[in-house]
């Protein structure tokens, strides 16, 4: 881990930490899955005289039609078939484990050993959700504590920095130049900062009234254009579904359609972005930031809007006849958590197919095209720049979608392992062979926090994806384990009411306000404790 | 000569270890490094000396911008040659070693940083010191305008006097507000 730092950079190393930290993520919440729902499922089909179907079927007659569902087991398929089917989730791969749609709805009981898979697979979303975000806190904190303790250093910054910041033990050439290189930028950074904010201030009233109109036509262009990419994703997504059953490469296409949309577009939109930055004649730091809070909004809410596109289709916000019967589009959505399952599983390999197609076609060209002749073109576009922002918003983004599809694709998080595992090798290669070092780098204590944050960020929708489909949304009566429910959370009241009388009386009591009232105010008095401790500990330190 | 040149005699060494903050291994060390310094001649005479260009080839010092600045800190010289005995050998590295204390390292960063040696850091040895931070080429180095912008607000935030200049009393209020000081200030064989 240290070469990194040496060559490129703290921000660099903190990126390849941060990729390791998602490597160990989700090997973690693979083990989860797999031991609470993938191995009960396996034993349970393989021992099929345990299998007892679920308690309060919703046996309405007339809703036969809602069960039809057929995943197309053919016998002989043509060979590069298997490949298509790979690639898209269907075929072989559709009803396999790998999605939602495969799991039964079995309470498995033999001789004092009971097991409930619907509820074992609903409690164990929840709790990968709460264990991601326990991971994701545990991890900014200790991050925190760091920054924290060597300062933020506000005050005598210039004297600091010049007479602190030379490492002595700093070894070799490239190492040194490297240095100086970094040094450099943030001294005529911090310099230009403080000359714009200089000039700010003497800017006459008419000066700051044009300064400001002229920020916000510019803002309103970039919405604008960020806007354009959210509408070519919804008819994409649209005319996506509407493709279904198409043969072929072509087929492949359209099944692909949304994915090729949101990646172009987060290649274009930056980069139009950047462009108009150049006009907006901010100070160099909040350039940067005003430049990452675009791509971060414009990455998640487009698989926002993508999701929205999904559910509207699902469930006819446009109160069409399709949804009359089921409550669901059952026509085109015979089993809807699978292809929403596997929207998100071609979301995912697409993006690892593009990163690797990346590196292979233009970053190894391009090094090769710049050592070996030497013209004037190849001084201009130079060796490729390891950016970290960019490449950290690509995991954050490919970790949301892995997160958005766990409930519908269950071993989603394992292929993201393997994906997050081969992609820092890949990287990690192209790095020290293809890249030079960035000359704008990156503060390597606050990136690590900035990281964790956006990554809170992708949490955050992907949650209110999973409580959107929990709970307002009918689950398939043809699939699944919720196929005899009204909705995926009403298993949990069920199951609760099983429970032996007392149980749920100490269950009630503990949400009433007899129990809950105290326990508020022995929190509050537990939490000023802590912060007296703790600014005890700061005075402290500064006075040390 | 033989594998082991000169051996240290065991007086010096507990005697070095006591004056330094250098342990017996390091000191051992020190010795070896600096004895391959020597061209054949010195290595018989008394207190040899290894002339600065010699001292400049160590791997630890050959890159580093300040390098000929410590070798005169660091040299007892008369002619002011830069050119190290073994006991200033010892002076340096027992000042850049982990176990110094700040007072020591900020004292002897002071003297590192005074390009002209006269107890205060002016306006000149501030820029020398930038253009040895930032690189000496044409393109890494600052502009003037931004050189001046950066001195004056140096001179701003430590000159508690204002006499225009940093003395070593302001130089070390400085250095005992950043805590990675003494980690960065440090050489290690």
């Amino acid at each position: 881990m240290a070469t990194f730092s040496g060559h490129f950079g703290g921000g660099v190393q903190s990126y390849f930490m941060f990729l390791r930290f998602l490597v160990v993520l989700n090997f973690l919440s693979f083990l989860l899955i797999a031991g609470f729902i993938l191995i009960p499922s396996i034993v349970f089909r393989s021992t099929s005289n345990m299998t007892v179907d679920s308690t309060g079927c919703v046996c309405v007659s007339g809703l036969e039609e809602c069960r039809v569902y057929d995943p197309n087991l053919q016998g002989l398929v043509v060979f590069y078939q298997y490949f298509l089917d790979l690639l898209s989730g269907t075929g072989f791969m559709e009803y396999s484990y790998m999605f939602y749609g495969y799991y039964n709805n079995t309470v498995a009981e033999s001789s004092g050993f009971h097991y409930n898979l619907p509820l074992a697979y609903l409690l164990t979303s929840v709790f990968y959700f709460a264990f991601c975000l326990i991971c994701i806190i545990t991890r900014m904190g200790s991050a925190l504590r760091i920054a924290v303790a060597t300062g933020s250093g506000a005050a005598g910054s210039y004297s600091k920095m010049v007479f602190t910041g030379w490492d002595f033990g700093c070894q070799g050439d490239r190492a040194t130049q490297l240095k100086q290189k970094s040094i450099h930028y943030q001294l005529q950074v911090d310099l230009e900062e403080e000359r714009l904010q200089k000039k700010s201030l003497s800017l006459t009233l008419g000066q700051t009234v044009g300064l400001c109109s002229l920020r916000i036509f510019l803002m309103l262009v970039s919405l604008a254009l960020i806007g354009g990419a959210f509408f070519g994703i919804f008819k994409a997504t649209v005319f996506s579904q509407a493709q279904v059953g198409a043969e072929g490469i072509l087929g492949l296409f359209w099944v692909y359609l949304p994915s090729i949309v949101i990646t172009t577009g987060n290649f274009v939109v930056p980069f139009m972005c950047d462009q108009i930055a150049l006009f907006e004649r901010y100070s160099p730091s909040t350039t940067i930031i005003m430049a990452l809070f675009r791509s971060v909004f414009l990455r998640m809410i487009s698989l926002g809007v993508l999701l929205f596109t999904l559910w509207s289709q699902i469930t006819c916000f446009k109160d069409s006849p399709k949804c009359e019967l089921c409550q669901y589009n059952n026509k085109e959505y015979p089993c809807w958590e699978t292809r929403v399952g596997q929207e998100m599983y071609k979301l995912a390999l697409f993006d690892f197919l593009i990163t690797i197609a990346m590196l292979i076609l233009v970053e190894f060209p391009r090094r090769l095209f710049v050592d070996h002749y030497s013209c004037a073109l190849t001084r201009w576009v130079g060796r490729q720049e390891f950016l970290v922002p960019p490449n950290v918003l690509g995991q954050v983004y490919g970790q949301t979608v892995v997160w958005t599809g766990a409930l519908f694709c269950p071993l989603l998080p394992l292929i993201n392992t393997l994906k997050f595992f081969i992609l820092f090798y890949c990287k990690k290669v192209t790095l020290f062979s293809n890249c030079r070092p960035a000359v704008k780098t990156f503060r390597s204590t606050t990136s690590i926090i900035f990281f964790l944050v956006v990554l809170l960020f992708g949490w955050g929708i992907a949650l209110v994806a999973m409580i959107y489909s929990l709970a307002q949304i009918h689950p398939s009566m043809s699939c699944g384990p919720f196929r005899s429910l009204t909705m995926m959370w009403s298993i949990v009241p069920n199951t609760f009411y099983t429970l032996s009388l007392t149980t749920q009386d100490f269950i009630f009591y503990m949400g009433s306000q007899a129990f809950s009232i105290p326990l508020f105010i022995f929190s509050c008095v537990v939490l000023c404790y802590v912060a007296a401790l703790a600014a005890v500990y700061f005075d402290r330190r500064k006075w040390k | 000569m033989g594998t082991t040149a000169s051996q240290l005699r065991k007086d010096l060494l507990s005697e070095y270890q006591e004056l330094t903050f250098l342990t017996k291994q390091e000191i051992i060390l020190a010795h070896k490094r600096f004895s391959e310094l020597l061209s054949k001649e010195d290595r018989n005479i008394p207190t040899p000396r290894v002339p600065m260009e010699k001292v400049l080839s160590l791997p630890e010092l050959k890159s580093n911008p300040f390098r000929k600045r410590i070798c005169h800190v660091f040299s007892t010289s008369d002619m002011k040659d830069g050119s190290l005995t073994f006991e200033d050998f010892l002076d340096l590295l027992s000042a850049f070693s982990d176990s110094a204390t700040l007072e020591i390292k900020s004292h002897y960063a002071f003297r590192i940083f005074d390009f002209d040696d006269d107890g205060t850091l002016d306006g000149g040895d501030l820029e020398k010191l930038v253009n040895c931070l930032t690189g000496e080429t044409d393109d890494t180095r600052l502009t003037t305008e931004e050189m001046r912008q950066l001195i004056s607000n140096i001179l701003e935030e430590s000159d508690i006097d204002k006499d225009g200049t940093v003395n070593l009393s302001e130089f070390q209020h400085v250095i005992s507000r950043s805590p990675d000081f003494v980690s960065s200030f440090k050489i290690v064989l």
